[in-house]
C-alpha cells in the first residue's frame, strides 16, 4: 500500500490539475496574508485589521480570519480536490495498467487503497499549504492560540474522505472520470438542502413517505456542509457542538469505501 | 518441486451478456505446462486466449474448473511475486522514467529495495534501454515494449507469461527477445508465450496448444507438427517433355509440377527409391528430393479447418 501511496502522489503532481490546486493554495495563502495587518491602539495594545475593516483585538479577529480561511477554502476546496483526485482512481482502473499492476503480487485492494489515501493527501496538504502559513504567522504575531485550524483540517479531509469515496465506488463498473467527479460532486451540492430539509424539501413534498425517504436520505449521505459549520463553531468554542455529523459520515465512509474494495478484490476483469 | 509450472484442468470461463445471452470463453480447457519449458498458446482472435491468460494471473475468476500456478491459485498473492508478465495492451503512464517505473513495479512484487540499485541497470542493458533517461511519453512503440518486458523480468520470475513480446520490436529486436527467451529457458524458467507471430512460436517452443472456440484443439510439439507429410519435393536439371512425359509413365497423373520440380506421395520409402532409380534409368538428372514439412502457420490453419472455425 506504501509503495502505491507514493506513486499516487508522484503521479497527482505529474497531473496539471493537482499543480493548478497547488498554485490555487499558494495563492490563497498570500491572499489571506496580505489582507491581515497588525496594528497598535492608541493604549499601545495590539490590534489586527482585517481588510478594510476596523482594527480589533487579537482574541476576536485571529478565531475570524480562521474562520473565513476555513468558509473560503473549505468548500470550493473539496469540488477541486475531487477533480484533482478522482483520476488517481480511475487511472488505477485503466486498461493496459490494471494488467500490469493487477498481476503483480500486491491485493487489489491495496493497490486500490493506496491511491485513495494519495487522494486524501493531495487534499489535506493543499488545504494545509492554503490555511496553515496564515494560521503560524497570527499566532506567532499575536500568540493567539490558532491550533484548531489543525482540527478544521481533519474534519474536512474526513468530509473529502466521504466524497472521495462515492467517486472510487463508482469507478469500479465503468470506465471515465466523469461519472465519479459527477456523483461526488451531487452530494456535496445536496448537503446543505438536506441538511436545510425542513426549508428546502419539505417545501416541495407534502406526502409523508417523500419527506421520510428524504429523511433517510439525509442520514445516510455524508454531511459535508454540516462538518464545515463544525468547523467553524470548533474555531471559535474549541468544542465539537455534535458528533452527529461526524459519525454518521465515518459509518457512510467506511461502509461504502468496504463495498468498494471488497467489490474490487472479487470483480473479473 | 516436481509440479508442473501451470496446471490447467477443465477450465471454464462463459461470459453473460444482455439478454441472457452466454458466451463460453473457455470450455473444458486442460494442459500442463512443464518448468524450464518454452510453451506457444496461439489460436484464432475470440478462441480464448486473452482469457486463459488473464485467470492464469489471478485478473479474472474462472466459471469452473482448475488453474494453478506453481502449485498455487493464481488469486494468490504469494503465487503472482513468483510470475512475470508482459501483457499485450499495456499502458505506462508517461510521466515515469524507466527506473522509475521498474522501481514501482519491483515495489508491488515485494522485491527488496537493495537490490534494485544493481538489477534495474542490468535488466535495462538486457533490454537495450540503458543510459536512457528520458520520460516513457517520449519512448516509441519498441522502446515501450523493451521496458514492458524489463518489468515482467524485475522480480526474476519463475514464470514468464508473455503476450505478444516482439510486437513493436524490428527484426533485430525480435531476435535479442528470442534469445532472451532462450536463455531464460536454461537458466530454469517456465515461459508461456502468447502470439500471433506463428514463426516466432515455431522457433522457440517447446510446445504448442492451439485453442480454437474455448477448446484445445491439438497440442503439438515442433518436432510433431514439422515431421513429413508423407510428401516430397523432387528437383531436376530440366524439367523438359521428355522428362515430364516419363514422370507421369511413372507416378500417372498424381504428380503436381511446379517449374523444375515436382511433389508427390509415395506407399512407401522403397517405393520412392523404386521411383527415383528408375528416372536415373530415363535419365534424368535429380538435383534434390526432400521431404516436405508443415510450418507451424501450416499446421495452425489446418487444425483450425479440420476443427470448422
Amino acid at each position: 500500500m506504501w509503495t502505491t501511496y507514493l506513486n499516487s502522489l508522484h503521479e497527482s503532481m505529474s497531473r496539471r490539475v493537482a499543480m493548478v490546486l497547488v498554485g490555487v493554495a499558494l495563492l490563497v495563502a498570500v491572499a489571506f496574508d496580505s489582507i491581515v495587518h497588525l496594528h497598535e491602539s492608541a493604549q499601545g495594545a495590539a490590534t489586527i485589521a482585517v481588510g478594510t475593516q476596523p482594527p480589533v483585538a487579537p482574541a476576536i479577529a485571529v478565531p475570524a480570519v480562521l474562520e473565513s480561511e476555513v468558509r473560503a477554502t473549505g468548500s470550493v476546496w473539496l469540488l477541486l480536490a475531487i477533480f484533482a483526485a478522482a483520476p488517481l482512481l480511475t487511472a488505477t482502473l485503466e486498461k493496459g495498467w490494471l494488467e500490469l499492476t493487477f498481476s503483480k503480487g500486491t491485493a487489489r485492494w491495496r493497490i486500490f487503497a493506496g491511491r485513495f489515501l494519495g487522494g486524501l493527501t493531495l487534499y489535506s496538504l493543499t488545504f494545509a499549504l492554503a490555511t496553515l502559513p496564515v494560521a503560524a504567522r497570527l499566532w506567532w504575531i499575536t500568540r493567539v492560540e490558532t491550533w484548531q485550524i489543525g482540527v478544521a483540517l481533519l474534519i474536512q479531509t474526513f468530509s473529502f474522505a466521504a466524497l472521495l469515496s462515492v467517486a472510487a465506488l463508482v469507478t469500479l463498473p465503468q470506465k471515465g472520470v466523469a461519472l465519479p467527479v459527477i456523483a461526488a460532486t451531487a452530494l456535496w451540492v445536496l448537503s446543505p438542502s438536506l441538511a436545510k430539509r425542513q426549508e428546502t424539501y419539505y417545501q416541495l413534498f407534502s406526502s409523508h413517505f417523500a419527506r421520510e425517504v428524504v429523511d433517510w436520505a439525509y442520514r445516510i449521505l455524508p454531511k459535508c456542509s454540516e462538518l464545515e459549520d463544525l468547523c467553524v463553531s470548533f474555531i471559535q468554542s474549541d468544542k465539537i457542538a455534535s458528533w452527529w455529523p461526524v459519525w454518521s459520515t465515518g459509518l457512510f465512509m467506511i461502509s461504502i469505501l468496504g463495498l468498494t474494495l471488497w467489490l474490487l478484490r472479487r470483480k473479473s476483469f | 518441486m516436481t509440479s508442473a509450472a501451470i496446471e490447467v484442468e477443465d477450465l471454464r470461463k462463459v461470459y453473460r451478456g444482455f439478454r441472457a445471452r452466454t458466451v463460453w470463453a473457455l470450455n473444458g480447457v486442460s494442459f500442463r505446462v512443464e518448468r524450464g519449458t518454452i510453451f506457444g498458446l496461439i489460436g484464432q482472435n475470440g478462441a480464448g486466449k486473452t482469457t486463459l491468460v488473464k485467470i492464469l494471473l489471478g485478473l479474472s475468476e474462472s466459471t469452473g474448473g482448475s488453474a494453478r500456478v506453481l502449485a498455487l491459485s493464481p488469486r494468490n498473492n504469494a503465487a503472482r511475486r513468483r510470475l512475470g508478465y508482459l501483457p499485450e495492451q499495456m499502458r505506462i503512464p508517461d510521466y515515469f522514467k524507466a527506473a522509475d517505473f521498474l522501481r514501482y513495479m519491483a515495489g508491488l512484487n515485494g522485491v527488496d529495495p537493495r537490490c534494485l540499485g544493481r538489477r534495474i541497470p542490468a535488466l535495462l542493458e538486457q533490454v537495450g534501454l540503458a543510459g536512457i533517461h528520458k520520460s516513457v511519453r517520449a519512448y516509441s512503440k519498441g522502446m515501450q515494449q523493451r521496458l514492458g518486458l524489463a518489468q515482467a523480468l524485475i522480480n526474476n520470475p519463475e514464470v514468464l507469461f508473455l503476450d505478444e513480446p516482439t510486437d513493436g520490436l524490428d527484426p533485430l529486436g525480435r531476435k535479442d527477445v528470442r534469445d532472451l527467451l532462450i536463455r531464460l529457458r536454461s537458466e530454469g524458467k517456465t515461459i508461456f508465450l502468447n502470439s500471433h507471430l506463428l514463426s516466432e512460436i515455431e522457433l522457440v517452443c517447446d510446445e504448442i496448444v492451439i485453442l480454437n472456440k474455448g477448446k484445445v484443439a491439438q497440442r503439438a510439439t515442433p518436432a510433431g507438427f514439422t515431421r513429413g507429410t508423407g510428401e516430397y519435393l523432387v528437383c531436376v536439371a530440366t524439367a523438359s517433355d521428355p522428362v515430364r512425359a516419363a514422370v507421369t509413365d511413372l507416378l500417372g497423373g498424381e504428380v503436381v509440377w511446379r517449374e523444375n520440380s515436382f511433389r508427390f506421395v509415395p506407399r512407401n520409402l522403397a517405393q520412392l527409391n523404386c521411383v527415383l532409380d528408375r528416372l536415373r534409368g530415363v535419365p534424368v538428372e535429380i538435383e534434390s528430393v526432400e521431404p516436405i514439412r508443415l510450418s507451424l502457420e501450416e499446421f495452425f490453419l489446418r487444425v483450425v479447418a479440420e476443427q470448422g472455425s
